[in-house]
């Protein structure tokens, strides 16, 4: 039973336990140098990384800043609402498939939903950033209460999904202001690019004031920062303080500030009231600062419907719609002004001489040029006119004439005086300069300069094209004495507590050439004035019918026409197709003897200015005397208090 | 063999350093525990120190009996783990896709960690009986293949589990004691070099991606399980953020938030190099290297083959459950299921590491006695 050991036996296998140790040491030492490697060399690293583990960042969504009319009429604010955002770090793999499919079912989601949020789960594991799968992405928008409701009671089964309590957008102004304060949507991945502190979900101001003043409106976002074990639960209080830092428990929000708007919230909804067109665009200006009152632009879009979650359908329909809704017919749409046009025209003749307000000229029912004839309105001739009643008749033979004496130059000339032709600088997004042809674009697009362009020109015609904003803006010069304002509609920016950041003043629109003046003689603008007077307050005025007997005003008519010149100028405009009708315009100010705004009116399609453009300015204008009247104050404070 | 002198003289001879080194290993391990089921609903820290206080006594109780009675309870024993095996298969508990427990009352028994030490038990003997050897000076290929038998049957039971892990500790332990023998270095080499060729070979021409992906998911179920690798990447970022001196006991975020998996078992490492940092997880290594040549102390030092033999075996089996466990917890090693001895939670593997320490004890203790 006892077995001695050789000596073999000691020899063979003490060197070998030797070499066994060895060989133990030599592999300790390399988990040593590993955990050197991990400890030490990448300690700081994954300290990071185990923060990061634990670590969730709730977003404080920053209030975003009131948009006010000059009455402080809350035309948008913010309504509270939840969001749905999920952590693709806290759910995997059968979890995840879980979550999908209960948010399905307690969200009414769509296949086309389910989709889009396993397309972000999965984009968020498959980013290059690894932190990526922490950070939340969106469910869904703004969830109605009901649902809000549902989610709240099965919370403990959906531990990565949060319900982040969003302000959203309420737009309490009517739709015509749709233009004028835009809306909200997501910002897209390039946008995010380029502004890191937006994050993915969340809302930029589109169009319009929205998208402007995004920057003072936005506010800046807070962050809570909270501690969840592996499944995202949060812990509870006394291990949240041990984990986190108490300065970066909770980084509050910045509200944004809030915009005062020149418009007059009860003045937009008269306005729009008035105006009786499919299509078109009113604006009410101030005379003497160039500030807006109103401005509406027909068709247009509800904000709340395009910063909600509208459907494709819906925004096909309004993408394909003949009307263009989305169109600012105020600022990005020309027309011919047509017989509007002939105060410029009467400007020119008068500044260079080759009229004065006594002197006249014959209509014999048409003005002939070599072998062709333009006719005028009226086929049996106005007989001998002077410039009031060339206006107020509205008599082409005359300023055919006129326009054959001018040259397209000068009148071109004019034209940039009154700010036409170029931006007229609101300051509210991309705006078109319209087309005020000299002899050298004529010459560029023509090869040849006539004076048939010159005669087009003289009563708006040809390729004269203007926005109704410069309209506006030319017709408010005339009316105050030679000012051309840069039209504004922002008063000033406040900050939420409701200190004065910035405070916008009547700005000249430095573009016209002249500093923002006409430099042209009092008299010559007074006897425009008259002619305007007389186009609505004597009988034969073309806007007779439209007078005010409590307000005199004055203005001009337009009627634009679409399709050729002199072709179909008898059809009665009910037998046209709504599409060749002429465009009606009309441009005023009131009171005719101290203007205190301007108001133009253009009804795309109306027919004549007379009947489809004077009427709805008239009315505008008595509704701004008597809202005048009526103190704003008690409706305007509850209004803006209530929030 | 009776008790020769007097009991005092017999404590003199008693690897104190060895035991002292287990005490230490012991006590940092139940500490350690307490901290990983911190937020276990049973105190596991508490069973986990019960099955150590059984092991001592079994160790104190055994040390009067001679260790070269185990020669005589070598077949039995190795049958005996065999059966027990075979029971798993049949009648064993089924927890995450695999059977490896036996439930016996209320106690689970995990028979692998008893084969373990049946097969370096069985492997002593023969190896002492086996005159092949020293006739013909060294061993080649072929006169080993009784030993290899005797390893195939109950590798080839733990693989059906599937527990790859333990089946792969058993091949390392065995052949680490193959290789303590005198085997020819020519047939050493061409064992090695035969298993590395064929398998790369079969895994470059022969296997097909699907098939590939089973044999990673077999090779390692549960970082596939739950998206890859994410055990693995834990278990770094706990050893990681460690750094120097660790975030102190109970205070690891990665182990008491739960972002560790199977914090108590297989990962332990990573919460005691997660909480004590670079410092205390070079502590602990150094404890296991200290353990690891003890026990091979014990064999240069023991009276006889069949000593020598076993205390190599059972230094085999602390070395590799080792030097696997934190090499995987570490990421140097791929994730296979592997526990730290005397520091993972578990009745079964304590208990038989236990009874390898108390073997060693035994052996040194009666390295002068003839």
């Amino acid at each position: 039973m006892l077995v001695r050991r050789d000596a073999d036996d000691i020899r063979e296998i003490r060197p070998r336990a030797a070499l066994g140790a060895l060989i133990c040491v030599c592999a300790m030492l390399v988990l040593v140098v590993r955990l050197y490697q991990l400890q030490i060399l990448r300690g700081e690293d994954y300290v990071s990384q185990s923060i990061a583990n634990f670590r969730k960042s709730l977003f404080v969504p920053a209030d975003r800043g009131q948009i006010r009319d000059r009455n402080g009429r809350t035309l948008v604010d913010n309504r509270p609402s939840f969001d749905v955002f999920m952590t693709p770090a806290f759910c995997k793999g059968r979890e995840r498939d879980e979550v999908v499919a209960k948010l399905k079912d307690y969200l009414h989601l769509e296949k086309e939903d389910v989709d889009r949020i396993l397309g972000d789960y999965q984009k968020s594991w498959t980013s290059k950033d690894k932190l990526e799968r922490f950070r939340p992405f969106l469910v869904e928008l703004d969830i109605p209460r009901d649902q809000v409701d549902v989610l709240e009671a099965h919370k403990t089964e959906m531990s990565c999904v949060n319900l982040i309590p969003t302000p959203h957008r309420s737009y309490r102004a009517p739709p015509s202001l749709g233009h004028v304060l835009g809306y909200m949507s997501e910002v897209t991945p390039d946008e995010m690019d380029d502004h890191p502190e937006y994050r993915r979900g969340q809302t930029i101001g589109r169009r319009g004031l929205e998208r402007r003043w995004e920057k003072e409106l936005r506010g800046e976002d807070g962050k809570q920062n909270i501690a969840v074990d592996a499944k995202g639960r949060e812990l509870d209080k006394d291990t949240q303080e041990a984990l986190i830092p108490e300065s970066e428990r909770l980084i509050p929000a910045m509200p944004g500030n809030n915009l005062v708007l020149s418009i007059d919230e009860r003045l937009q909804e008269a306005a729009d009231a008035a105006f009786p067109g499919r299509a078109g665009a009113v604006v009410v200006m101030e005379a003497k600062t160039g500030f807006i009152l109103a401005m509406v632009s027909r068709p247009s879009f509800d904000p709340n419907k395009m910063s909600g979650r509208i459907t494709k359908a819906e925004l096909r329909e309004l993408n394909e719609d003949p009307l263009k809704p989305m169109l600012n017919r105020v600022m990005n749409e020309n027309y011919h002004p047509g017989s509007t046009f002939k105060v410029v025209t009467s400007l020119a003749g008068l500044a260079n001489d080759k009229l004065t307000p006594a002197s006249t000229i014959t209509c014999t029912g048409g003005y002939t040029l070599g072998s062709h004839r333009w006719r005028c309105d009226k086929p049996a001739g106005h007989g001998s006119l002077d410039l009031k009643h060339a206006l107020q008749y509205s008599c082409d033979a005359f300023y055919y004439a006129l326009g054959d004496r001018l040259g397209l130059d000068a009148i071109s000339e004019m034209a940039h005086r009154l700010g036409y032709g170029q931006p007229t600088g609101l300051d509210l997004g991309r705006e078109i300069p319209g087309v005020i042809p000299d002899s050298d674009s004529v010459i560029r697009a023509f090869g040849a300069y006539t004076k048939g362009h010159a005669i087009n020109a003289s009563i708006g015609q040809g390729e004269i094209n203007v926005t109704p904003l410069q309209q506006a803006v030319a017709y408010a010069a005339i009316a105050n004495g030679g000012n051309v304002w840069k039209p504004q509609i922002v008063q000033r920016i406040e900050s939420p507590d409701g200190k004065v950041l910035q405070e916008f003043k009547p700005e000249p629109d430095l573009a016209n050439g002249h500093n923002g003046k006409l430099d042209l003689p009092p008299q010559d603008l007074e006897a425009v004035r008259k002619g305007l007077v007389a186009v609505v307050n004597e009988p034969g005025g073309t806007a007779y019918r439209s007078r005010n007997p409590d307000i005199m005003f004055a203005g001009k008519t337009g009627t634009a026409q679409v399709v050729a010149l002199g072709g179909k100028q008898n059809l009665k405009t009910e037998s046209q197709t709504y599409m060749s009708r002429d465009h009606a315009w009309f441009a005023s100010f009131a009171p005719a003897d101290n203007p205190e705004i301007v108001v133009v009116v253009l009804n795309e399609h109306g027919g004549w200015g007379a009947e489809a453009a004077a009427p709805a300015a008239s009315k505008v204008i008595s509704a701004y005397f008597q809202l005048k009247k009526q103190p704003v104050g008690a409706e305007a404070v509850t209004a803006s208090t209530v929030h | 063999m009776a008790l020769g002198t007097t009991t005092e003289k017999k404590l003199d001879h008693l690897h104190w350093p060895l035991f002292i080194c287990t005490i230490i290993i012991c006590s940092l391990g139940v500490w350690n525990l307490a901290s990983a089921a911190k937020n276990a609903p049973t105190l596991l820290a508490l069973a986990q120190a019960k099955w150590m206080l059984a092991g001592f006594l079994a160790i104190v109780v055994l040390l009067f009996v001679d260790y070269r009675w185990l020669q005589t309870l070598a077949w039995p024993g190795y049958i005996a783990a065999l059966g027990l095996l075979g029971g798993v298969a049949f009648a064993g508990k089924k927890v995450l896709g695999a059977r490896r427990w036996l439930q016996i009352g209320s106690a689970q028994l995990q028979p692998s960690e008893f084969v373990k030490l049946a097969v370096i038990v069985i492997l002593a003997r023969w190896f002492t009986r086996d005159e092949t050897g020293i006739r013909k000076g060294q061993y080649g290929l072929l006169d080993l293949w009784q030993p290899f038998f005797l390893l195939l049957i109950p590798v080839g039971l733990i693989m059906k589990q599937p527990d790859l892990g333990t089946a792969l500790v058993t091949v390392a332990i065995a052949m680490t004691m193959i290789m303590f023998a005198r085997v020819r270095w020519r047939d050493l080499l061409i064992m090695i070099g035969t298993a590395v060729a064929g398998s790369v070979v079969a895994w470059k021409r022969f296997l097909h991606d699907y098939q590939k992906q089973r044999v990673l998911t077999f090779l390692n179920p549960e970082a596939y399980a739950k998206g890859a690798g994410y055990h693995a990447i834990q278990s770094v970022i706990a050893v990681g953020s460690g750094q120097w001196s660790g975030k102190g006991w109970g205070e690891g975020t990665q182990n008491q938030l739960a972002f560790l998996p199977e914090q108590h078992t297989d990962f332990i490492f990573s919460v005691w190099s997660e909480e004590h940092g670079f410092m205390g997880a070079v502590l602990l290594i150094a404890l296991y290297a200290f353990l690891v040549l003890a026990a091979l102390d014990v064999a240069a030092n023991a009276r006889d083959k069949f000593g020598s033999y076993l205390s190599l075996g059972i230094a085999a089996l602390f070395f590799w459950h080792a030097f696997i466990n934190m090499g995987m917890v570490t990421g140097v090693l791929p994730v296979v299921g592997v526990p730290l001895p005397l520091f993972s939670y578990g009745g079964s593997s304590v208990l038989a590491d236990m009874l390898g320490i108390g073997i060693l004890l035994n052996v040194s203790l009666r390295r002068f006695m003839f």
